[in-house]
């Protein structure tokens, strides 16, 4: 059953994947890529963890995906996009995939990954909370650092003190 | 006299009813229980104590009066009927239905009209099966330049995510379609998808009003889950839990709302902007775009939509009462079953029916829905209550009440809550 779904959401995952590229309609491209990320999500749950499978949908389809959405719909493809057909191109970078992908999979197969138990228990969400707590808090203190400025920052930006508005009341 | 159909005799009427009858009858006499005995010839039945399970012996068990209601608290357990009918679907379809009508006649009353009047015997309370009827007899009208897979599938989508959605409630203890562990990280996966499927199903229209109004939708909904995720910290802190069927445990005593009021009111006023209420309305603002970005739907497929959006309207407002105000926690104010039915039968006069199978729903199962669908209609009326009183509000106004305001009322609850926890007084091994 679990080797079923796990063949059913990689197929699903790499075909939207090379759908994603692969569409001429950006939109279609796009939602391809949703795709993806959901089957990531999948793959999470698989594995024995909701909470990143959870996480992933929310962010990852819930913004990021959205973000993309958003952006892709007010461009005009024909405008920035020129036809390049190079069908030599083309094979050259599936070439370099597919030996990129063979000596990943080589490294982590000789990793010893074969000899991971698996029929142990999933790792309870409250031991990640209490790990970023204790042990990883100058990770978990630089992250909120990051974050905090990245918004600040972005807040900033998006202030705009020149447009004065009439209308305003408050 | 109808002008739909100026040539209608009761009489033929009838008689064409009773053909139908006859030949349907007549067809399953010739067809359908020869073609039965030759599936059934086939088929391996099982045993079951001792007994070959023959369909006359099914029959008889379902007929039994004394074997009906074992069977169908044994249904009642299984997974279609929560999916379908009892916390899931069903249930969420009627609140929703009675949602529907309850907003426009209480509307009527607020503007000194007087709403839905003339359909049914008693204030039009067959109205909404007029509309539905009407909203499936309609043609279903895309627009020529649309993109049609994605306009197909949109709204279908939609009541898809507000299903799901409604399936994480827990109406009653043990009573919710998907128990899973981390309830609360599913809501907010399942409210991501929302403003996909408005934007997407605005664009593959291909017209102005309904992009106007998804470009619209995206903005408010993607800039008040920020505040709506961060408002609900609180009593996630609190808890020390995800699961929603724990976090209304843990209110056994006093609900959250008590504690954390801020969270609350950012909380509902996050669920006003996500629903598209009013004051929040702006994606569908028919005084400025029409309708929205439900523009050009029609017939069924709006109808869908509004299925959807009500559907989404009971499941937040079933959230608030979930996380706030205790679930389906309260006194116990449903009667218990009476024994004597259970231990001597009913006796009526001569006649003694004993029913085995009583009572079919435990009594504290009862008084946590009772309790729930109290408080959840409470919950409604006070999001349907605004639509009658406030104006919309501009979109500029929204979205620095959503940036600056929620959100920095959304920390302060975190900070109250964190206060709360660590002077000890509430959380895991707090003193109350």
């Amino acid at each position: 059953m679990a080797d079923a779904i796990f063949l059913a959401l990689s197929v699903i995952t790499i075909g939207s994947a090379i759908a994603a590229l692969e569409m001429r309609s950006l939109i279609y491209g796009s939602i391809a890529l949703m795709g993806t990320l959901g089957g990531i999500a999948g793959f999470f749950l698989l594995l024995d963890s909701p909470f990143v499978a959870m996480f992933q949908l929310a962010v990852y389809v819930g913004s990021i995906a959205v973000l993309i959405l958003f952006t892709v719909m007010l461009v005009k493809r024909e405008l920035i996009f020129k036809k390049v057909e190079d069908k030599r191109r083309k094979f050259v970078g599936i070439a370099l995939m597919l030996v990129f992908m063979v000596a990943l999979g080589s490294i982590i197969m000789n990793s010893g990954i074969k000899t991971i138990t698996t029929d142990e228990p999933a790792v309870d969400f409250r031991n990640i909370g209490a790990d970023f707590l204790t042990y990883y808090w100058p990770a978990l203190i630089l992250m909120a650092l990051i974050l905090t400025g990245s918004v600040t920052g972005a807040l900033i930006l998006a202030r705009r003190e020149d447009v004065e508005n009439d209308q305003r009341t408050d | 006299m109808s002008v739909i159909a100026p040539n209608f005799k009761f009489s033929e009427f009838v008689k064409s009813i009773l053909d139908n009858v006859f030949w349907i009858l007549l067809i399953f006499a010739l067809i359908g229980l020869p073609a039965a005995q030759i599936i059934l010839f086939y088929i391996e039945m099982p045993v079951i104590n001792g007994e070959l399970l023959t369909p006359f012996l099914a029959l008889t068990w379902l007929a039994d009066p004394s074997r009906t209601l074992p069977i169908l608290k044994a249904f009642m357990t299984t997974d279609l009927f929560k999916i379908a009918a009892f916390p899931g679907f069903g249930f969420a379809a009627l609140i929703a239905a009675g949602t529907i009508f309850i907003e426009r006649k209480m509307l009527a009353k607020l503007q000194l009209r007087v709403g839905p009047f003339y359909c049914g015997k008693f204030e039009g309370i067959l109205q909404l099966m007029g509309d539905g009827l009407k909203l499936i007899s309609k043609e279903i009208i895309i627009p020529a330049k649309a993109d049609k897979p994605i306009f197909w599938a949109a709204p279908i989508i939609f009541v898809a995510t507000a299903a799901a959605f409604v399936a994480l409630i827990p109406v009653a203890p043990g009573w919710v379609v998907a128990d899973v562990d981390v309830g609360l990280l599913a809501v907010f996966a399942i409210i991501g998808f929302f403003p996909i499927i408005t934007i997407l199903s605005a664009w593959s229209s291909n017209s102005k009003f309904p992009f106007i109004g998804g470009i619209r939708a995206l903005h408010q909904m993607v800039s008040f889950e920020i505040p709506l995720i961060l408002s609900l910290l609180g009593v996630v802190i609190l808890t020390g839990t995800l699961n929603l069927s724990e976090i209304v445990a843990s209110q056994s005593n006093f609900p959250w709302i008590i504690f954390l009021p801020i969270g609350a009111i950012i909380f509902f006023i996050t669920i006003l902007a996500e629903l598209e209420r009013i004051p929040f309305d702006l994606p569908e603002a028919e005084s400025e775009i029409v309708a929205g970005w439900l523009t050009e739907f029609s017939g069924m497929i709006y109808g869908l939509v509004q299925l959807g959006t009500y559907l989404k309207l009971y499941a937040f407002a079933a959230l608030f009462v979930v996380l706030f105000l205790g679930g389906w926690s309260g006194p116990m104010i449903w009667p218990p079953f009476p024994e004597e039915i259970i231990t001597d039968g009913i006796v009526m006069g001569p006649i003694t029916a004993k029913i085995p199978g009583l009572p079919i729903f435990s009594q504290e199962m009862l008084n946590g829905v009772l309790w729930f669908i109290i408080k959840t209609v409470g919950v409604i009326f006070f999001i349907l209550l605004p639509r009658g009183v406030f104006p919309r509000i501009r979109i500029d106004m929204l979205l620095s009440l959503g940036w600056y305001k929620l959100i920095g009322l959304a920390f302060v609850n975190i900070f109250i809550a964190l206060g709360l926890l660590y002077a000890g007084v509430l959380g895991p091994g707090g003193i109350l």
